[in-house]
């Protein structure tokens, strides 16, 4: 779309008109721009710059004394690790199952593929809050899960609820479908030919999907990890509900901090850790869908 | 279009919607504003609402629910303020609950009405436990109770003591709730504090807050909590809130926990909770509870309706409407409710209605319970 695509020599009035289209363009983004710009990116950046602002005696000071507060709190530090870890144990699991759920649907048709489709996709429909109540009657105490198995003679059932398995579960429950909906389609853009290819010359179903299939799906699984983790980084209402009182993550720390400790100092740091860490992650996200976008040209 | 003719009919009928509006002004409709939950905004429109119409004629009332909107009634009361600085309409009568001190300088502005006997005569009957600031008027009460399932608890707890003493006879089956994330479990915590300073509310005011002695102070509190953690449901995996323990117990995972009166007797009525579940108040010293207060801005649209209906809700009638449908604390004293009320609950009214300051003293319960009470770290 730039002027030097014009061969030279061609009229002013064509560039005026690309001119146009170009402004047109930016004319049509100029309001969610601006929304961004003022509503999301200026309250960022002066909340990051407030995080660095350090009370003393008669004003302030610009310094990382609040950040070295929280590191300094064994407490916020054992959030932040809880968080982390049980994030990324979340997202592998999901990934996994999502990835196993793709390869089944790539090569399978009819009905049942469909029905599994469906309902790999149903938990996209169900807000967080509705799965956790139904997970806490299904996996808590005499709940139904329970139940069953001492229908079945299995006793001694220690109920995940309230225990860091129990948003893990809800995690994973929840981080079905996106992944799903990302890997089927790069795994469409397999070929056949490729498979079909590949097993005439004798390989085995592993090496198949080590040598054809991943290596042509990395990127969406790339793109599929980085959703998935944003999505339970920041998760509030899945761990509040079913996951233990302490450690917390992030999110619910976040929340406590701010509204029930009324400490929005401390909850913006909080929160420039969580960005910080979501960013990276980000990044690798914006960065495989630009590799994407060059290779596609 | 507007032709001719229409232009005729309608100013002719101008005077008719004229007429009605005038008509209209004979009965005169309060506005009253609701955030609470949804048991208390059905009690006002289904019981209160004809109840006030008979006794008040040419009176009736119209609820806004503002629940889970903005701020709730907070948002209503800053407009009710900008209303009064512009000299214009706040539209809003009666706050069914706000507390004035929640919107800073309101009270100063002088846009609350100061209740009185002489504005409102029945606050001749008020619980003196519930006098407070002028400005609020305190008109129902909840309180925080032990509910317990009598098929499994055989004696009821009448002591904090009592409480630790089951819970160490019965592991996993009492728990409470998270502090910060509902009154029951804040309420118990509470008690705990008390317990560990000689039962003493009056060591806690909202004043008198200040770092090494306050420390000092909860520590005690969290030795009898931690003391009583690995006995606890899930050995210390505390449930997030009033319902979630509520949910504990109709579950039957848990036997015994700490409940809002109002919660507890809603969930009984409803088969929600066993028919054996029973509500008992500690007798040595109450758990906390508060009272909801009304508050009427000074600039209302019908200040003389608010304030009828603001006697309205003192009469022994409503107070007694407020224990049995919503299972609700009566603001004016148990003696100017029928005996037979009080024998019925003889066993959750407290001797006292001991209180616990909000500000510095909260905050510091609430993390130092997270921090110390919560974590399953081993500590030497």
């Amino acid at each position: 779309m730039t002027s030097d695509a014009n061969p030279a020599g061609r009229s002013g009035a064509v560039r005026t008109m690309h001119l146009k289209e170009n402004l047109a363009g930016l004319a049509l983004v100029a309001a969610p721009l601006g929304l961004l710009l003022v509503l999301i990116l200026l309250p960022t950046v002066s909340m990051v710059w407030n995080t660095f602002q350090v009370p003393v005696e008669g004003g302030t000071v610009t310094g990382i004394a609040r950040y070295q507060a929280f590191f300094a709190d064994s407490y916020s530090v054992a959030n932040l690790r809880y968080t982390l870890i049980w994030t990324l144990i979340s997202c592998v699991t999901a990934l996994a199952i999502s990835l196993g759920i793709s390869l089944y649907l790539r090569f399978s048709e009819g009905r049942i593929a469909t029905m599994i489709h469906a309902l790999s996709l149903f938990p996209l429909f169900v807000p967080a809050i509705i799965i956790s109540y139904a997970l806490v009657r299904f996996l808590g105490p005499n709940g139904l899960l329970q139940l069953l198995l001492e229908q079945v003679g299995i006793t001694g059932y220690r109920t995940p609820y309230l225990t860091p398995i129990g948003p893990f579960i809800g995690f994973v429950w929840e981080n079905i479908p996106l992944p799903v909906l990302v890997i089927t389609a790069g795994l469409s853009q397999v070929s056949d030919h490729a498979i079909e290819a590949a097993r005439d010359l004798g390989a085995g179903a592993w090496r198949i999907l080590f040598e054809i299939l991943l290596p042509q799906v990395h990127r969406s699984l790339l793109i599929a990890f980085a959703l998935i983790f944003l999505g339970v980084i920041g998760a509030y209402t899945v761990p509040y509900l079913l996951g233990p009182p302490a450690p917390e993550m992030m999110g619910v720390f976040m929340q406590r901090t701010l509204g029930n400790l009324q400490r929005p100092d401390e909850a913006q740091v909080q929160a420039v850790i969580l960005m910080v860490l979501s960013s990276i992650v980000g990044g690798f996200y914006i960065a495989t869908m630009l590799r994407g976008e060059v290779g596609r040209k | 279009m507007l032709n001719r003719r229409n232009f005729i009919i309608s100013t002719a009928a101008m005077p008719l919607v004229l007429g009605t509006r005038a008509y209209a002004q004979d009965t005169r409709t309060l506005q009253v504003f609701i955030d609470g939950d949804t048991n208390i905004s059905n009690w006002w429109n289904d019981i209160i609402k004809p109840a006030f119409e008979a006794a008040n004629p040419g009176y009736t009332f119209n609820v806004t629910i503002t629940r889970g909107v903005g701020d709730g009634n907070g948002t209503i009361a800053q407009r009710a303020l900008a209303a009064m600085q512009s000299g214009t309409d706040p539209q809003v009568d009666y706050f069914e609950e706000y507390n004035p001190e929640d919107l800073e300088g309101s009270i100063e502005a002088g846009l609350w009405t100061a209740v009185s006997t002489d504005n409102v005569p029945n606050l001749s009957m008020i619980n003196p436990a519930a006098i407070d600031i002028p400005v609020r008027l305190p008109y129902r009460g909840s309180q925080v109770l032990i509910a317990y399932d009598s098929a499994k608890v055989e004696t009821a707890p009448r002591t904090f003591a009592d409480i630790v003493a089951w819970a160490k006879a019965n592991p996993g089956r009492f728990t409470y709730g998270r502090p910060d994330k509902g009154g029951s479990g804040s309420n118990f915590v509470i008690r705990a504090i008390h317990e560990g300073n000689g039962r003493d509310p009056s060591l806690f005011t909202r004043e008198n807050f200040a770092q090494p002695q306050a420390d000092e102070m909860l520590q005690k509190g969290w030795d009898i909590l931690l003391d009583l953690h690995p006995y606890t449901f899930g050995e210390g995996t505390y449930p997030a809130g009033n319902t979630p323990a509520l949910q504990l117990l109709a579950q039957g995972a848990v036997d015994m926990i700490p409940a809002w009166s109002d919660q507890a007797i809603q969930a009984i009525n409803q088969g929600v909770l066993p028919e054996t579940t029973k509500l008992v108040q500690l007798q040595d010293l109450a758990l906390c509870g508060g009272f909801a207060y009304s508050s009427i801005p000074s600039n209302a649209t019908d200040l003389d309706g608010a304030l009828k209906l603001a006697n309205f809700m003192l009469t022994p009638e409503m107070q007694t409407s407020c224990v049995r449908e919503i299972g609700g604390f009566p603001g004016i004293d148990w003696s100017y409710l029928p005996a037979e009320l009080k024998d019925e609950y003889i066993d959750v009214i407290p001797v006292s209605i001991p209180t616990f300051p909000s500000g510095d003293w909260q905050t510091a319960k609430n993390d130092g319970w997270y921090r110390v009470v919560a974590t399953n770290i081993v500590r030497d």
